[in-house]
């Protein structure tokens, strides 16, 4: 990619764009004006709704006369005398008008009584906000038993029930201090137990639940109109032909494209969050929400909103990028807006489930697209502690997912049949009949497929461990049984059905023999080395006990197994099935748009995050390294298999022979130690010449990266 | 030696009932540098389809085309590198102004910035642009848009110019221009492919024309020739007759 020509094109988008005034609108105008309106507008008018209903008459229901003559209404006069006196020794000592203010108003003269023998309608037609029903007394002890009937999900009756239940029980408490009053005893003895609610706030934690789903969709609305604009605008007003027929490849297009999209929804980003600022400190929003500045500012700490604007940038590069690859489906302007939709939609489900109190930065919320940035900016703000490795995985699964998207964009908008098409340019890009013959599958196919399964793959497998949490054998069983399903029978299903010929992409061609020998001899040293370098990430950065605990776990499966199966499981399924869609659907993807070492690294890096903890990602990433450039070599599936099943075939002869581990000096507990100086020199003397056998099978125009046909 | 060389070009689409449908069938001719070579015929013929071929925009099913010296399927960027291609219905950037883009396009085609500011007035110039160079293109009329489109197209100086309907919709004036302005650069030696229906543009300018009908070429030759062979005076005329001909042949 030029890196001058995508910058020449981000310019002048960036430039195109900001001199619309719908996209200005859209941008500034909105959130500058549009947030302080609807904040405080609406704060305010349920603030002055919720006092004016405060200040209503409350009717109140009841069965009999007698309920309301002989017993509801003597507790409520004396209510009213009680608050009375305690305003009359309020002023008495001279305390402040606030503290004089607190004290509620007479009650007694804002309740009307109202007799009903249908309680239930009379709530639910709301003649009555609520009603009192005189229990039968219990037997001849003297107290008086009410219940109070309110409507659970209408406001005035709450507040009615509340007004009522506080009088009521300043009576009892009055009435119960003089009875102790004149027994001579002391109030200890009734209520041993003072109890006090006190209330915190964590800093941000009102913040959290509410914002960053508001600003997941402006960040969203933020990219769709200059999305639609820079794609299928440019082909409704007719300029795409002109800027295609420029030597410029349809990848330096997208991406600078896609790099103004990002600019414009971070710009709406942060102008949304300055003017949530400024309505939270300036607009006096937080005050209001949170009674006092002080509160306000507990509640909405300012050093959140840069935090928060941080955590956007790699979710607003994610949307520009999907939006990016939906509109260059679409034609016109229309037809992209009626593409958006859907995925508006699909950005607000996982959204939406984020957004729920009880929702966790856990399990498969982790890589879930949109939800788990929703989730990070909300444990970031409530001042949550994030591990390390969670918040990597976040950020890098966002922009595995940015990083297809835009692959898969420059694929569908550089497509003939979408530039040129009268049919619906959708059923062009996935009718096969519309497809030709490949020797392998595109970037952008062999990726799309790799970010879809990222999540999938995630999932099965917490939903594995959370169905037998303490059998790993269990777990290893069906892991091996599904592996083949995902990475190997669909991926075979797409190549099939794409017309992409599955011998050269899952390079299944047999090598030649010295590649199968280089093989066995790199197979029988890899453990070592990948041991060594373990030990070397554990002196540095030190092993998590989660870590930890699973590697034991699984020793003890591995033991528990019969022989054959544990070799099947640990060994021959995974290296078969692994290597079948890393080395060979994934890695020839690659290959045909990149040359050999960027096409490798990607590919163990792929593979590295397919492991899920980002402490075994330096080892199986380097492995993956290795697996490719043996693949790349040999021009053969083969030889990575054999080397891939040694590997796994050497841990597994370890855990299921405790002697070997001894004489290996391999504590079962401590952190781990270094193999002796010999096995190591003999493992970097295998690998050299294994290393050796497998480079002099390749030829020197494997360097080059291959054309998709 | 010819710097433009078609070889039985071939281009099919998939249609919705299975059969594909073939838009150019066969189509062979050649031009030399410095000629402009009218690629005529009715509506559907194939025209656009094999201008957007030439120009690599689209891939040919079958046959060759070499634009000077490159391969269309082989070697796209550098026929695109080789030509200046102005199609139809080519529309603007509303808000940039025509400065903008002349500027954009040098850049794309890989020019240091002083040399793409330096081309993009000498063209501005050339095609008189002056006096609205620095408004938005939206505020353009049609005439000064289509200069602009023009200006566009010879922004990187290539030796072919692929040209679909330049004068479409333009009046007199605008017109003038561009027809004097297309004959210039013939002068320079650049190559022209002319697409258009005005016939008598075509037989003024032209010194090679082809006549496309239903996907082949069904006359190829100098005007003098194509009287000839179809013993009519004017280019209108020939044209009626060859393409009567061709579908009395069909009948």
């Amino acid at each position: 990619m030029n890196l001058r020509r995508a910058k020449t094109i981000f310019v002048k988008e960036l430039v195109d764009i900001l001199r619309d005034h719908r996209t200005l609108a859209a941008m500034i105008v909105a959130p500058i004006v549009l947030y302080p309106l609807l904040m405080l507008g609406g704060i305010q008018a349920a603030t002055s709704q919720a006092r004016e209903i405060k200040k209503d008459d409350i009717v109140v229901g009841f069965v009999k006369e007698s309920d309301w003559e002989d017993v509801v209404k003597p507790i409520l006069l004396e209510d009213h005398r009680i608050l009375r006196r305690q305003l009359a020794e309020a002023k008495a000592r001279s305390a402040s008008d606030d503290e004089i203010a607190e004290i509620p108003i007479a009650i007694g003269e804002k309740i009307r009584p109202l007799r009903t023998d249908v309680i239930r309608e009379s709530l639910l037609q709301r003649k009555i906000q609520c009603a009192i029903i005189l229990n039968e007394p219990p037997e001849s002890d003297g107290q008086t038993s009410l219940t109070i009937v309110v409507q659970q999900d209408e406001m005035r009756s709450q507040i009615a029930g509340q007004f009522l239940e506080e009088a009521f029980m300043r009576v009892r408490d009055e009435q119960r201090d003089r009875n102790l009053a004149r027994l001579h005893i002391p109030i200890a003895v009734v209520e041993p137990i003072v109890l006090t609610r006190e209330e915190i706030t964590t800093p941000g934690s009102v913040l959290g639940l509410i914002l960053p789903f508001i600003l997941v969709l402006m960040t969203v609305t933020g990219a769709i109109y200059p999305a639609i604009d820079l794609t299928a605008g440019e082909r409704e007003r007719g300029t795409l032909e002109s800027l295609m027929v420029c030597p410029v490849p349809v990848m330096d297009l997208i991406v600078g494209k896609f790099m103004a999209v990002t600019t414009i929804a971070i710009i709406a980003a942060a102008l949304n969050i300055a003017s949530v600022t400024a309505t939270v400190y300036f607009g006096g929003l937080g005050e209001t929400l949170m009674q006092s500045a002080e509160d306000a500012e507990q509640a909405f700490p300012l050093w959140a909103f840069p935090v928060v604007l941080f955590s956007l940038i790699p979710f607003a590069v994610l949307m520009s990028a999907i939006m990016i690859a939906v509109c260059s489906c679409a034609r016109t302007f229309k037809e992209a807006q009626n593409y958006v939709m859907p995925v508006i939609m699909l950005v607000l489900v996982p959204g939406g489930i984020a957004a729920l109190p009880a929702s966790r930065l856990e399990g498969v919320m982790i890589v879930l697209p949109v939800a788990n940035m929703v989730l990070l900016t909300r444990e970031l703000l409530s001042g949550v502690e994030v591990s390390i490795s969670t918040f990597l995985t976040v950020l890098l699964s966002t922009s595995l997912y940015a990083a297809v998207a835009v692959t898969v964009a420059a694929q569908v908008f550089g497509k003939e049949s979408v530039l040129f098409a009268d049919s619906i340019s959708l059923r062009a890009i996935v009718s096969r009949r519309l497809m030709k013959p490949q020797k392998y599958p595109s970037l952008s196919l062999a990726g799309l497929y790799a970010a879809v399964l990222f999540p999938v793959w995630f999932y099965l497998q917490n939903s594995l461990q959370l169905a037998s949490p303490d059998n790993m054998e269990s777990v290893l069983l069906w892991t091996t049984a599904l592996m083949p399903v995902f990475f190997v029978l669909a991926p075979v299903g797409v190549a099939l059905y794409a017309k992409i010929n599955t011998i050269a992409t899952f390079r299944l061609r047999l090598p030649r023999w010295p590649a199968i020998l280089g093989a066995i001899f790199v197979g029988s040293a890899t453990w070592v080395l990948a041991h060594e370098l373990f030990v070397f990430q554990d002196r540095l950065f030190g092993t998590p006990d989660i870590l930890k605990d699973s590697g034991q776990a699984m020793t003890d499966a591995l033991q528990a197994m019969p022989f054959a199966v544990a070799v099947l499981v640990i060994a021959i399924g995974p290296a078969l099935c692994e290597e079948l869609f890393f080395r060979g659907f994934l890695l020839s993807g690659l290959r045909t748009s990149m040359r050999k070492w960027p096409a490798i690294l990607c590919g163990a890096a792929a593979f590295g995050a397919f492991h899920f903890l980002i402490f075994r990602f330096p080892v199986t990433a380097t492995l993956g390294v290795l697996l490719g450039w043996i693949c790349w070599q040999s021009r053969s599936i083969w030889p990575a298999v054999i080397v891939h099943a040694m590997h796994n075939g050497s841990a597994l002869a370890l855990a299921r022979a405790p002697a070997l581990q001894e004489r290996l000096g391999l504590s079962e507990s401590g952190p781990p130690t270094h193999l002796p100086p010999l096995y190591i020199a003999i493992a970097v003397a295998l690998l050299a010449i294994g290393g050796f056998l497998i480079s002099i099978t390749g030829d020197r125009s494997a360097d080059q990266k291959y054309p998709a046909h | 030696m010819f710097i433009i060389d078609v070889q039985n070009l071939r281009k099919t689409f998939p249609s919705p009932d299975g059969c594909d449908k073939v838009a150019v069938d066969g189509l062979s001719f050649c031009v030399e540098q410095g000629r402009i070579f009218g690629l005529l015929g009715p509506n559907g013929a194939g025209k656009t389809t094999t201008l957007r071929m030439l120009s690599g925009l689209m891939a040919p099913t079958s046959g060759r085309a070499m634009l000077a010296g490159y391969d269309i399927a082989t070697q796209p960027n550098d026929v695109k590198r080789s030509i200046g291609f102005l199609t139809a219905n080519t529309g603007l950037y509303q808000r940039l102004t025509p400065r903008d883009i002349l500027v954009y396009f040098g850049r794309l085609h890989g020019m240091a910035d002083d040399r793409a500011f330096a081309r993009a007035e000498e063209l501005i110039t050339w095609l008189e642009i002056s006096e609205f160079a620095d408004l938005r293109c939206g505020a353009l009329s049609t005439g000064q848009r289509q200069r602009v489109n023009i200006a566009r197209a010879l922004v990187a100086d290539p030796p072919i110019l692929i040209l679909d309907e330049p004068t479409l919709g333009l009046d007199v004036l605008s017109n003038r221009l561009i027809l004097d302005f297309i004959c210039r650069e013939r002068t320079e030696g650049k190559t022209i492919i002319l697409c258009t229906h005005y016939l008598d543009e075509a037989e003024d300018m032209c010194d090679h024309i082809g006549l496309l009908h239903r996907g082949t070429l069904v006359a190829n030759g100098t005007i003098e020739e194509l009287r000839i062979q179809a013993g009519a005076e004017r280019l209108s005329n020939i044209f009626l007759t060859i393409v009567h001909e061709d579908k009395s042949v069909d009948i």
